[in-house]
């Protein structure tokens, strides 16, 4: 293998764990990822939600 | 920091004015309800900077639905600093309503005149002054729209939220006052805030204050019994209501001087609604409408000119070359949108998006990455993993954004609203209010917000039958499926147009919508259909920054996903077709011994009756692999297919060279699949329907999941979606397949409708 196919390898693979573990991370933090733009009052929403739901 | 909370009735331009005055892009709309939460953004051009909280609309502060109760408690229980009424001008009397009601609360109150454009427009004027004397606190006339008076608004505020402020209330002329000050005096003694709200509220008897209350209700039925009115009895919230409008209409109707005295006189909005909410032209011309709509996104055939008139194609008029091509880059701008027929705006701009831009850079990209000399293997991971994936998805960006285009247009201008208005009569027939259509018609866009603005809807049975049936409206990221599919079923086998298709997918799904509404409210989730109530906005010209800011947010959005989460799924994708059980690397003809392929083919039998199962063969697979990619986000189902095209390729020893026609990608990779897999028509639209019906996005389920809030609810919610999608695919597929079973199914339907009214008379009967 030459260290571009390696490299390559690797990008893809971390690529692919960031994105996971990113979505994760937004899972956590109640934002969602609807279609909605990110800046509407949805995420928010999601958010509102869920601390409801807690309380 | 302070906070100014921004309150007022649905569709009063809140939204507009937070925009203006935070610089946010926050979704506007022109219907009652858009906004279901509250939102915050920062103003800075105060002497400090300022918090501004936008707030669901309210038409009183006895709140309803959820939204409501977001925006009373907002009010009541974080004390903003300061409370800025918007009042929509043009419609003072209703608007003074709420402002009554924010009155009565121990908070510092701006009442901002908003829509003093319009008014003045239609030659009439407001007494601001006079109002501001009336009201006891500062009225400022302002333009959300055209930012005028904005400054001034805020400095008000600002100077208002200084002080301090003890609330007052109309009611005092009203027979009332007695009765509410000794309630009043009550609560003052009990240390609660705000006693002359609560006060008032109690004696309304009002839900939410009688179980905060407890304690002091029995006084006040006390109270309550020394008073008795002649008309409402012991009716207070009437008596309340009727007493408040009594006072707006004698104080505060003669600070607006009208131009015509004339109130028969019918506005441009009223003229327009005789046609457009007509009885029974009215859901016709949504229905020519809609149409409209696909034929101008999706048609190739603009009017069908073409066929009218027998237009020459590009091959008759001798302007491509013996390969097919066009002659020259002319001729190739030209076959964007002439080609035998004048093809329609979205076609047009979808044409010289995928041909001259996304198809030109990733066939450049594809190029350099095969002579770079690297290995075979790194060059598929590249070429078919990576970039066929991503530009199979891009090239649907056209489409979306001038469907959407076009959906903000309707709803910009007002027409949204009356489409739930003449759909309310329909609706009721199968337990809905007209009120559900907005969620619904908001799932064509995405089922996350669709799913949050169901709490607009009081009654619980009628949220969670709205829920359910959000995702059969094909949301844009499903958009990608039926246009790939249903070019790909017009460029392989010839037949119907992708237009009427598309448009045929869209119907179905909204039937299915209605005939599983039907079912829900007629078993599991009976109930009494709450009462529509609607304010018809008036019509406008639809704001060219609004709708700009709703395609950036579309675009941005789509942009990003394709390059994060249909990225990264490509990838597993790839790997897993081209790595076996025991990882050894696969070439592209060894995918049927790949990890997918191997998983795939012990689901596949499962979707036999639905046309995309064992019947395929051996190649089957891939149509199990999309559906289950779906499930992450839709737009994967056609970056599945396309790549996993390059695989079946090399395996079937297929040649895009073959194939009907050089369409985009997406086009291409399902008749790649058609050709590998031998799949038919029936099998292909019931895989759409699949798509269309099944279990929503991860997302979407997500957001169901926190809106229902029970958990059996939400685990029968998508046991629901499963049967639903199973069952329309399958019937669209055997009547497809075998015309005569349609009298099966007819004879499944009836069984079912019997059953259930034989259900129902017997449920009567015991009762």
């Amino acid at each position: 293998m030459k260290i571009f196919e390696i490299v390559l390898v690797i990008a893809c693979a971390l690529f692919v764990i960031g994105v996971i573990t990113a979505s994760i991370i937004r899972k956590k933090q109640g934002k969602s990822s609807c279609d909605c733009g990110g800046d509407c009052s949805h995420c928010k929403a999601c958010m509102y939600a869920k601390t409801n739901k807690r309380q | 920091m302070k906070r100014f909370a921004l309150a007022g009735n649905p569709n009063c331009g809140k939204t507009t004015l937070f925009n203006s005055l935070t610089g946010s892009t926050a979704h506007v709309g022109n219907w009652p309800g858009v906004t279901v939460d509250k939102r915050d953004g920062v103003y800075k051009k105060c002497a400090e900077p300022v918090q501004i909280i936008d707030l669901p609309g309210i038409y009183s502060l006895s709140p309803y639905t959820p939204e409501e109760v977001i925006a009373r408690n907002y009010v009541l229980d974080e004390k903003p600093d300061c409370v800025i009424n918007i009042v929509d001008a043009t419609n003072l009397e209703r608007n003074l309503y709420l402002t009554t009601q924010i009155l009565e609360m121990d908070v510092p109150v701006v009442v901002a005149l908003n829509m003093m454009d319009a008014v003045k427009k239609a030659g009439d004027s407001i007494n601001a002054k006079l109002l501001e004397e009336r009201l006891g606190v500062p009225v400022v006339e302002i333009s959300a729209l055209k930012e005028t008076g904005l400054k001034e608004l805020m400095d008000k505020a600002y100077n208002e939220s200084k002080k301090t402020r003890v609330g007052s209330t109309v009611l005092e002329a009203s027979p009332l006052a007695h009765l509410i000050g000794d309630v009043k005096i009550a609560l003052k003694g009990q240390n609660v805030a705000n006693p002359l709200f609560h006060a008032i509220k109690l004696v309304e008897e009002d839900e939410i204050e009688v179980n905060m209350h407890k304690e002091t209700l029995p006084m006040v039925e006390e109270f309550k019994k020394t008073f008795n009115d002649e008309i409402f009895g012991s009716d207070f919230e009437a008596l309340v209501a009727d007493a408040r409008y009594k006072y707006i209409s004698s104080n505060f109707a003669s600070v607006l001087s009208k131009k015509s005295k004339d109130t028969t006189k019918m506005t441009k909005s009223d003229k327009a609604d005789k046609v457009l909410t007509h009885k029974y032209w009215g859901i016709p011309i949504f229905l020519v409408i809609l149409f409209g709509i696909f034929h101008l996104t999706f048609g190739e055939d603009l009017l069908f000119l073409g066929k009218i008139f027998s237009l020459p194609s590009l091959e008759d008029l001798g302007l491509l070359n013996e390969d097919g091509d066009p002659i020259n880059f002319g001729v190739r701008f030209l076959a964007t949108f002439y080609d035998g027929a004048i093809m329609s705006p979205g076609v047009w701009i979808n044409n010289v998006w995928n041909d001259l831009i996304v198809g030109e850079i990733f066939g450049w990209l594809g190029g350099l990455v095969e002579e770079s000399g690297i290995s075979p293997w790194a060059v598929g991971l590249i070429n078919n993993g990576i970039f066929d994936g991503i530009s199979a998805v891009l090239s649907f960006l056209p489409p979306i954004l001038v469907l959407f285009l076009f959906f903000s247009i309707l709803e910009d201008s007002g027409y949204m609203a009356r489409i739930a208005f003449i759909l309310d009569r329909m609706f009721r027939r199968f337990g809905l209010s007209g009120r559900a259509f907005m969620p619904m018609i908001m799932g064509f866009g995405c089922s996350v917000p669709a799913m949050i603005n169901t709490r607009t809807l009081a009654d619980d049975k009628e949220r969670t039958a709205t829920v359910r049936v959000i995702p059969f409206f094909s949301c844009g990221a499903k958009l990608p499926i039926l246009t790939a599919v249903a070019g790909a079923i017009v460029a392989f086998f010839g037949v119907g147009n992708a237009d009427v298709i598309t448009f045929a997918m869209y119907l179905l799904g909204i039937v299915t919508a209605i005939v599983c509404v039907l079912l829900m409210r007629s078993t599991t989730l009976k109930g009494e259909t709450p009462p529509f109530i609607m304010e018809l906005p008036t019509y406008h010209v639809p704001q060219f920054k609004n709708l700009m800011a709703h395609l950036w947010d579309k675009t941005k959005h789509f942009v990003k996903k394709a390059f994060t989460i249909i990225l990264a799924s490509t990838i597993v994708i790839w790997a897993l077709t081209h790595f076996s059980f025991n990882w050894t690397f696969l070439e592209d003809e060894q995918v049927n011994e790949s990890i997918l392929a191997g998983i795939s083919q012990l689901v596949q039998p499962i979707f036999t009756p639905l046309g995309f199962g064992s019947q395929l063969g051996e190649f089957g697979w891939v149509f199990v692999v999309a559906v289950v990619a779906g499930l992450i986000a839709k737009e994967n189902v056609i970056a599945t297919f396309a790549t996993l095209a390059a695989c079946l390729m090399a395996v079937a020893g297929l040649n895009f060279g073959e194939l009907a026609i050089d369409a985009e990608d997406g086009i291409d990779a399902v008749q790649a699949m058609i050709q590998a897999t031998g799949i038919k028509v029936p099998g292909l639209i019931a895989f759409i329907a699949f798509n269309m019906t099944t279990i929503p996005c991860f997302a979407a389920v997500a957001t169901a999941k926190a809106e229902l809030n029970n958990k059996s609810t939400y685990h029968w919610t998508l046991v629901f979606w499963l049967a639903s999608s199973y069952v329309v695919a399958a019937m669209i597929y055997t009547i497809g397949s075998w015309w005569w079973t349609l009298f099966i199914w007819a004879a499944v339907c009836a069984c079912v409708v019997c059953a259930i009214i034989f259900k129902d008379k017997l449920f009567a009967k015991r009762k």
